[in-house]
């Protein structure tokens, strides 16, 4: 099938091609003539005019000629409809709408200058356009850290991380999880559990932190306590100071404001918050 | 003169190319190698090399190589300067430099995935370097729209 438009092609006249020859018309013949000359030689050599007013293949309100061509044709191929966007936005100077248009548009421009002859243009933009539909269906998520030392921070980085997942916690840290959790009523301190675990117990309050959820002895011990609390408060009907008792806080009031701390409200009004439910 | 440099070229590696060939060194050949291999190669071809950590051209601070070669070869043409900015953004990840980085960027992505060969992709990026220069030179006050092409 042959295809015809005007001359001198930029933006949509190289988009609209390409995407003839990719995906509706392999064998497209791309004819540029002037202007004035598109339909007489259209109907001379029975080739579909495009990308001029008043034919079918033409730009509709806000939309450019490359959106008709894939509405259609229906291509709804993402990277297309990726694509469509990037060319809508060069083609009708609304380099706003994609952030790849204003390179698009400069890179053509300047093919437009150096190339001539429409034929050897269109050859070029055949390329360019390749390759803005593999970078949409392959690499558009991609970023892009060509810096090099940020290169060797990276490589440095993810083995770090490998030998970091590599590495086994230590057997103690089983053991410790299985105490604290039913210890959790008692007035259990880090001196007494490394005592336990025959731990040094500058060690371990240095290594807890990076096998309980990055929170140090307290705070897990904390967390541990609360939701403890929460469970009674969803599960019994026991008095808050019970509760209090059973979840090692040493009084009703330093457990309700430890709670609140922690879930924003007073465990009574937790417990009422539930009932209602 | 022989400059090499890693293989598998995205942005800085086909724009200085680019640069070197047009404003340095009209004899300059190109030479893409695995990366460790840069340094041992540049010594036995007697070759420079170019865009990786531990060679003279690189990058320094934020800049690019593509900068350092502005930088140090003097080349004061106002339309490489504006070049070197849309270069280094789109090669450091700041698009926000330029607003022609991002297309830049997407455009070098997808030829790098669509031609395997590095001084294949070396050809056809050229031709990209050679039109951003022309419109930075000539082009740019051109708007492009529907109705004024008519």
């Amino acid at each position: 099938m042959k295809w015809i438009t005007r001359e001198r092609p930029k933006i949509d006249r190289l988009a609209c091609p390409w995407l003839i020859k990719r995906f509706i018309d392999k064998e497209a013949d791309i004819v540029y003539v002037h202007f004035d000359k598109v339909k007489s030689e259209a109907k001379r050599l029975n080739a579909v005019p495009f990308d001029i007013p008043d034919v079918e293949y033409t730009h509709y309100k806000d939309e450019c000629t490359f959106d008709y061509f894939l509405k259609k044709h229906h291509l709804t191929e993402p990277a297309l409809q990726t694509l469509a966007i990037i060319v809508r936005g060069a083609d009708t100077d609304r380099h706003d709408i994609a952030s790849q248009s204003s390179g698009l548009w400069a890179i053509s421009a300047g093919l437009a200058h150096n190339y001539q002859s429409d034929q050897e243009l269109l050859k070029k933009g055949m390329i360019i356009y390749d390759a803005l539909y593999s970078w949409a269906k392959f690499h558009q998520k991609e970023k892009h850290t060509q810096n090099p030392t940020e290169h060797l921070l990276i490589d440095v980085f993810e083995k770090f991380l490998k030998q970091k997942s590599a590495k086994k916690p230590p057997a103690w840290v089983k053991e410790l999880k299985e105490i604290m959790q039913d210890q959790v009523d008692t007035s259990i301190s880090l001196k007494q559990l490394s005592k336990d675990l025959d731990i040094n117990p500058a060690y371990l309050s240095r290594e807890f932190s990076k096998y309980f959820d990055n929170l140090s002895f307290g705070e897990y011990i904390r967390k541990l306590r609360i939701e403890k609390a929460m469970e009674y408060l969803n599960n019994s009907s026991y008095s808050l100071t019970k509760i209090a008792y059973l979840t090692g806080f040493s009084d009703q009031s330093h457990f309700t404001r430890i709670f609140k701390k922690f879930t924003g409200q007073n465990p009574s009004v937790y417990r009422k918050k539930l009932q209602k439910k | 003169m022989k400059w090499i440099t890693r293989e598998r070229p995205k942005i800085d590696r086909i724009a200085c190319p680019w640069l070197l060939k047009n404003f340095v060194d009209r004899e300059a050949e190109f030479i893409y190698v695995p990366k460790e291999q840069v340094f041992a190669k540049a010594k036995e071809l007697n070759a420079v090399a170019y865009d990786l950590p531990g060679a003279e051209y690189s990058h320094y601070g934020d800049e690019c190589t593509f900068d350092f070669i502005v930088r140090k070869h003097k080349l004061d043409d106002p339309a490489i300067q504006q070049l070197a900015l849309i270069v280094r953004a789109a090669d450091t990840n700041r698009f926000d430099l330029a607003p022609q980085a991002a297309g830049l960027w997407a455009i070098s992505a997808g030829l790098s995935h669509n031609y395997k060969d590095d001084l294949e992709q070396l050809k056809e990026g050229m031709k990209i370097y050679d039109a951003l220069y022309s419109w930075l030179q000539y082009a740019q006050s051109e708007v492009h729209t529907w109705s004024s092409r008519l």
